[in-house]
């Protein structure tokens, strides 16, 4: 009896233990699964991002819920990517220029404003989430040619993941910088953004009621600048 | 042995007890592990001051398994609130161009062949004792750069004039800055702006003096179009040879002529006084007046020599000297409409407008530069509107550390990390905090640059050492200096990252770490230190230019004034020569502050950033409680009688273009960088000659034609650029000089401001011809 006793405790003991582990182990390999579907960890300086331009739509704007999808002329993202040296730089100006000196609101933004189609290049002209910012080609610049100077080994680093919700059907979170792209709409909404990261409700404005960055992995290093503190460890 | 196999069983057993951990369970994580386990592809990102120009951008530099992927602005520095331009996002790909050098290259028979480091510094260190053992100290040279980081600058003048002894000490910054620092010490007996950039979000009017900020300061360019899209009464004018990008943004773009600068300042000068639109009280008490030497010559011939001396003088006179200058007298050598020059009175003398003003290279490059700085001051202290925000004469620089590291560090021949070599007391600092003898360092400057390459041409200097510069694509005259480089008996090192045709001419190539690949500081335009921390490994054997120096110092015996680590290293250079310039005038801010923050203005007194100098409300060093400048023995700012002198070469029958060179929005400098990044490269492929629409009209050049240009010195074939990015005005030409295959500076002038020595490469006659292409 006190035998049996004792072994049905060691076998009740084992079984926890192997519970245990095995509890473990799912819940391990669960989590893994999660991230492989997880977003691209997209490190942001450590502060809540600008809410400028949130709200922000042109007056002048198109009224996207309004027009007929226009699937010819759509972009792809593979074409968004090209056009830039890494996710996150500004892209390149594809087409020939009107005018080499002119300036924002003279120029580049009579298109890039507002959008439209424009039959030249059989496309639709991509709006620019920062119309405020005038001297365009100091930071977009056309290309000439398609020689190098000299070979390079740079390589561009992977782009956001597009799949990137944390459960199946939720909204999915921003996995890029918003810094100088915080109005969502420029690229997101309308026939010029590219298809892949087209919504499907431009008519619902407040995007990041639903869509937040994926800023959760932060590097603090060398961030960390904060005046005040600098200040006070000077002086002590 | 006992404790080292106690370590290794300790080890073992921990080993396989984690091994039998993680076979239970896989997921678990240990603490060292959680470093090295970053999923790929996590962007990590750290702080820089941009590489390129001196603007000074924060840049955020995206870091990915040991190599960097993007760059973005850093919102949190002033300087740029988070917006750089073409050249600075795409900066990091010029780190990975193919042919970067990454081992030492010595010339043996005409031939490079690869090297040990080791070898290669022995072999420098080597030459550099032979020739000054046969030919004195003064015929060993080093020709640095205001891309130098402070510590370069600082190991290099501490190398030069500390250990060895010779004042042959010169930076390309005499190329693009000298100008500016005479102009203010001869003003303010201070060098560096009283402003800073905080300035524009004050100012009401911005008067830009030949300066392309749309193309060559363009992040700041775009906070004064921010400003005036804010506050719509902003006015921004530009002041110009030519129609660019800069003129088309501005509310009123004015055309003049070459050197006509000098008569329109005085003009405008003429005009406030005529008008009594002057701020008397200011002047009485804060101003005194002076008259330098006139017909100063240029500097074309060999050993040239010229000091200025500075004679009192009224108000009065100089009233009288301002009557030459009446606006309609001015109108034909300055080509400026008397109406014009009115108006340009009028922003300055308007009691309720704060006026800043910008320039840069146009003034700079100038054979009287130091006169056109002066003459810029002298408008801004007529009215008061200086050192209070918003008003403010702003002297631009065009490279990274050119303050920082040439003008305050001081590698110069004349200079010294506080003050000059003339003077007793700032030698006697130097010998103290270097622990040398005093007699160690000369009292006579000897080389500026431009002389510097013809005392290499005649024989008087054997040996240079080139670092983080191009001259073999920079200098002007520049046929001349190739050969001088290139004769027998001269020995040249040349550090740099890239092949050059600077490294063509080298008899030693030292391959160096770049920007980010090595620790260092950079000073921008508004006295800013900017940190920045060693981000990347360096390739294949490529060394830091700050390590170079005193690796071959070593060599030379002089390890006591070198006694630094590898890896502290830069913070104990940084704290030595912060000793130099401790006090309210100049204080630096500490090394850990600097590791911190995105960039600290000097001077950094009491744990706060001085604004603007020489006004008690804002700068510590101040006596009174209003304006003191303090910089002049007599507490005063000096305004002074600086004439028009007409430009050493004029267009004439034979030659009837004027020729103006400079730089593209695109490159950065000779483009050794820049052309090395795809998008770059793509935007701006090759140089090009911008011809006057009308002139290109009635010699039958359209855009694209193959033109030929000739000057007295040397001749280029290249294409002609008509209606594009720059419009030159009639009989003028505009050609940029990035391109080493264009060379430019074959055709420019070496006439140099008899006073800093700066040449002017914006003005000198050519002929332009069409080139018949045979098909």
């Amino acid at each position: 009896m006190v035998i049996k006793q004792r072994k049905f405790t060691i076998f009740i003991f084992i079984a926890l233990t192997i519970s245990v582990i095995i509890i473990a182990d799912v819940s391990y390999l669960s989590s893994q699964e999660e991230a492989r579907l997880a977003a691209w960890n997209t490190v942001d300086i450590p502060s809540i991002p600008s809410e400028t331009g949130v709200f922000r739509r042109s007056a002048d704007v198109l009224d996207y819920t309004a027009m007929p999808e226009d699937v010819e002329n759509q972009r792809s993202l593979e074409v968004y990517y090209k056009n830039r040296a890494f996710p996150g730089a500004p892209p390149m100006i594809p087409h020939p220029l009107a005018s080499e000196k002119g300036i924002g609101g003279n120029t580049c933004l009579q298109c890039h404003e507002n959008g439209g189609f424009v039959p030249k290049f059989n496309a639709y002209a991509p709006i620019t989430p920062h119309p405020e910012m005038l001297n365009c080609k100091q930071c977009h610049v056309s290309s000439k040619t398609a020689s190098r100077f000299k070979p390079s080994a740079w390589e561009k680093h992977r782009h956001p993941d597009i799949h990137n919700t944390a459960l199946a059907g939720s909204p999915p979170t921003i996995p890029h910088t918003l810094q100088m792209r915080e109005n969502c709409l420029a690229c997101h909404a309308g026939p010029a953004a590219p298809k892949e990261i087209r919504v499907s409700h431009p008519s619902r404005i407040n995007c990041r009621q639903c869509h937040v960055p994926a800023a959760d992995k932060i590097q603090w290093d060398s961030m960390q600048w904060d005046r005040g503190s600098v200040l006070k460890n000077l002086n002590n | 042995m006992v404790t080292n196999r106690r370590k290794f069983l300790k080890q073992l057993a921990a080993a396989s007890a984690m091994s039998a951990a993680a076979s239970m369970f896989p997921g678990i994580v240990f603490a060292e592990e959680q470093l090295e386990g970053l999923p790929k592809g996590l962007i990590n990102w750290k702080k820089a001051p941009c590489r390129f120009c001196g603007v000074g951008c924060g840049l955020l530099i995206g870091l990915s398994d040991g190599k960097a992927v993007a760059v973005k602005g850093d919102p949190k520095s002033t300087v740029n609130k988070g917006l750089c331009c073409v050249k600075g996002y795409h900066s990091v790909m010029a780190m990975y161009g193919k042919d970067r050098l990454t081992r030492p290259l010595i010339r043996e028979n005409g031939k490079l062949v690869e090297t040990s480091m080791e070898k290669a510094l022995d072999l420098v260190a080597g030459k550099m004792q032979e020739v000054i053992n046969t030919h004195g100290k003064d015929a060993v040279s080093m020709y640095g750069s205001g891309q130098w980081t402070i510590p370069d600058g600082y190991v290099a003048s501490k190398f030069m004039k500390g250990a060895i002894g010779t004042n042959n000490l010169e930076a390309n910054a005499r190329l693009c800055m000298a100008s500016a620092v005479t102009g203010f010490i001869s003003s303010f007996g201070l060098d560096e702006p009283m402003g800073c950039y905080e300035d524009i979000d004050h100012a009401d009017v911005f008067v830009l003096w030949g300066n392309n900020m749309a193309e060559m300061h363009p992040v700041l360019f775009s906070r004064l179009l921010d400003q005036r899209l804010k506050r719509p009464d902003v006015k921004i004018i530009d002041l110009a040879t030519r129609t660019t990008r800069t003129s088309v943004a501005a509310d009123r773009s004015i055309l003049f002529k070459p050197q006509g600068d000098l008569a329109i300042a005085n003009a405008i000068c003429y005009e406030l006084v005529e008008n009594n639109w002057i701020d008397k009280g200011f002047i009485e008490k804060h101003c005194s007046f002076k008259e330098g030497k006139t017909n100063i010559g240029y500097g074309l011939e060999d050993k040239f020599k010229f000091s200025d001396k500075a004679g009192t003088i009224t108000f009065e006179d100089f009233k009288t000297f301002l009557q030459d200058y009446r606006p309609d007298k001015v109108e034909a050598v300055s080509g400026v409409s008397a109406r014009d020059i009115k108006y340009l009175a009028s922003l300055f003398g308007d009691p309720n407008k704060k006026v800043t003003s910008f320039w840069c290279m146009g003034a700079n490059q100038h054979t009287r530069g130091t006169w056109i700085n002066n003459l810029i001051y002298n408008i801004h202290l007529m009215v008061g509107k200086i050192s209070t925000p918003g008003n403010s004469p702003f002297s631009l620089t065009g490279q990274p550390s050119a303050c920082g590291t040439v003008r305050e560090v001081g590698t110069l021949t004349h200079k010294l990390p506080h003050g000059v070599v003339a003077n007793e007391k700032d030698r006697k600092m130097a010998a103290e905090i270097w622990k040398v003898p005093v007699e160690r360092i000369p009292y006579k400057p000897s080389y500026h640059t431009v002389e510097m390459f013809r005392a290499l041409d005649r024989g008087d200097i054997r040996f240079m050492w080139i670092q983080v510069t191009n001259p073999m694509v920079t200098m002007p005259k520049l046929n001349r200096y190739r050969d001088a480089v290139q004769k027998d008996d001269r020995f040249i090192v040349v550090s740099d990252i890239y092949p050059t045709p600077t490294t063509d001419i080298a008899d030693v190539i030292l391959p160096s770490a770049m920007w980010v690949e090595r620790e260092g500081m950079f000073g921008n335009s508004e006295r800013r230190t900017q940190h920045f921390e060693q981000m990347l490994d360096a390739p294949g054997e490529a060394m830091s230019d700050t390590w170079q120096i005193i690796e071959v110092a070593r060599r030379m015996g002089f390890n006591e004034l070198f006694p630094w680590s590898k890896e502290d290293h830069i913070e104990e250079i940084w704290k030595e020569y912060a000793r130099f310039h401790e006090g309210k005038k100049h204080g630096m801010a500490p090394y850990e502050a600097l590791k911190q923050a995105p960039g600290l203005q000097w001077p950094f007194v009491e744990g706060k950033e001085t604004k603007w100098r020489f006004h008690a409300k804002y700068d510590p060093a101040c006596e009174g409680n209003s304006f003191d400048f303090y910089g002049k023995p007599d507490r005063k700012a000096w305004i002074w009688a600086r004439p028009y002198e007409a430009p050493p070469e004029i267009p004439d029958t034979e030659f009837p273009f004027w020729l103006n060179t400079g730089r593209v929005l695109e490159h950065w400098h000779t483009g050794s960088m820049t052309r090395r990044i795809s998008v770059l490269h793509q935007a701006m492929p090759r140089s090009y000659v911008e011809i006057n629409p009308e002139d290109a009209k009635s010699m039958g050049i359209k855009n694209g034609d193959q033109v030929r240009l000739v000057s007295r010195r040397g001749k280029i074939e290249l294409p002609a650029s008509v209606h594009e990015r720059g419009q030159p005005t009639k009989g003028q030409v505009f050609v940029p000089f990035f391109d080493e295959s264009l060379l430019i500076n074959d055709l420019t002038l070496d006439a140099f401001c008899p006073i800093s020595k700066q040449p002017d490469y914006k003005k000198c006659a050519v002929k332009l011809e069409k080139v018949n292409v045979i098909n």
